[in-house]
């Protein structure tokens, strides 16, 4: 009996949001894999598209409902096979996900399951009342998105954004003990604020701020001669970021994720990650930078979706387009244009 | 002896997965560390599970009693587990 040698740690998180993991290369254990897995470690569910702001590098290009958006009758359907799957860790975005008429319920469902819910939101609807239910529900985080330490830096790229109502809300949350996180897109226009932008996290008294280089998907694909940071903007965020984290270690989480989505893509190829992405449709994307869905959980039992996720990653289409984008980052423009992996066309 | 806040357990074919979901940290092992991780999850303390798994594999206590120290002690300083 052995129980320690086979007991391995997984740093590794947060690509783009999901959690990931791998094991020293001498100990290659069963686990290792995302098929090893009888179902999804994390459910990245976007609950609707709809969205009050109409920002510039919004990866969903976010704002009016998408049609076939899942009924209150299929949400919570969806809901109890997750429970029962036993999914541990849910992530919640839209959209706007706090404009969904259900949302309430659905985490309340969620955290009456026992599984860790994250909200992802641009804190703008955080009222003291919701700040309240926030506290009662107990989430693992509620994750605000501030895209700059100055309303004029973030309001520029956050269309119809108000960045105080997101400031206001952090300071609220983390007065009533919710774990608060903020996360922050670079951009030409805000790159030079992320400094300061860390120091505010960190006197809000939030848990972690969160950043990484810009996606090429969505209404950034569409932006991207005016969004795309310089090298030389880069290279010296990163120095800020290795600063602040050293200066806020063990006070405040700074995770940034180095590489980019190329990068990201090329390493999911090999290790695809234990997790789904729902959209507000049912459908199930492989990855948010890939147009490949896999199968639609209004359609298909989710333990079903999950055994079509696992195969879709060998299907030699993924793997062509796959590779195709990596050579060519341009084809990341149709990241939202969804294919079904099964269906010929 | 407890779980802490966020973590997360799961029973997989090979083991048991153990998700802290705040970190974002996955951790693995195999059947025979799944059956110390479910024990505490039951709450059960290290001389129950000793006790219990000596008497399931017909094992010599002493010898067992180190691997599930050993186990626990590294579920600690993953942070996962708190004592």
């Amino acid at each position: 009996m052995e129980p320690t040698k086979n007991f391995n740690t997984t740093p590794g998180m947060a690509v783009y949001g999901t959690p990931s993991f791998e094991t020293a290369p001498a100990l290659a254990l069963a686990g290792e894999n995302f098929d090893d897995f009888k179902a999804p470690l994390f459910l990245a569910w976007q609950i609707n598209s709809v969205c009050n702001l109409g920002c510039l590098h919004c990866c969903e290009e976010a704002g009016h409902r998408t049609p076939g958006e899942m009924t209150r009758e299929q949400i919570f359907n969806f809901l109890r096979q997750v429970r029962e799957l036993g999914i541990p860790y849910v992530a919640i975005s839209g959209g706007e996900p706090l404009l969904h008429p259900d949302f309430l319920e659905v985490a309340g469902f969620i955290r009456e399951a026992g599984i860790s819910l994250k909200v992802e939101t641009n804190g703008e609807f955080i009222d003291n009342r919701l700040v309240e239910r926030f506290a009662a529900l107990d989430f693992r985080s509620v994750q605000i998105s501030l895209d700059g330490a100055t309303s004029a830096t973030h309001e520029v790229l956050r269309l119809k954004g108000d960045w105080k109502k997101s400031h206001t809300a952090v300071k609220n949350l983390v007065k009533k003990g919710v774990t608060t996180e903020i996360v922050f897109v670079p951009t030409s226009f805000n790159i030079h604020e992320v400094g300061p932008a860390i120091d505010m996290a960190y006197n809000l008294g939030c848990y972690g701020f969160y950043t990484g280089k810009i996606m090429r998907i969505g209404r950034a694909a569409l932006n991207w001669d005016k969004l795309n940071p310089t090298e030389e903007q880069y290279k010296a965020f990163f120095r800020i970021l290795d600063e602040k984290t050293k200066q806020y270690e063990n006070k405040m989480k700074v995770y940034y994720y180095p590489y980019d989505v190329i990068e990201e893509l090329k390493y999911r190829l090999q290790k695809p990650s234990a997790s789904l992405l729902v959209v507000p449709n049912g459908n199930t994307k492989l990855i948010g930078p890939l147009p490949f869905i896999c199968g639609n959980v209004k359609e298909q039992p989710l333990a079903e979706v999950w055994e079509r996720y696992k195969k879709s990653w060998r299907e030699p289409k993924v793997i062509k387009f796959t590779k195709r984008v990596i050579k060519d980052p341009n084809l990341l423009a149709e990241s939202n244009k969804w294919q079904n992996v099964f269906e010929t066309r | 002896m407890e779980f802490k806040k966020h973590v997360q357990v799961r029973k997989e074919k090979f083991g048991m997965v153990i998700f802290e979901t705040l970190k974002e940290k996955v951790f693995v092992t195999n059947p025979t560390g799944a059956e110390i991780v479910e024990r505490l999850k039951d709450k059960k303390t290290p001389d129950t599970i000793i006790a219990e798994l000596a008497e399931q594999y017909g094992a010599d206590a002493g010898a067992i009693a180190e691997d599930v120290n050993c186990f626990i002690n590294n579920l600690v300083r993953q942070e996962v587990l708190a004592k």
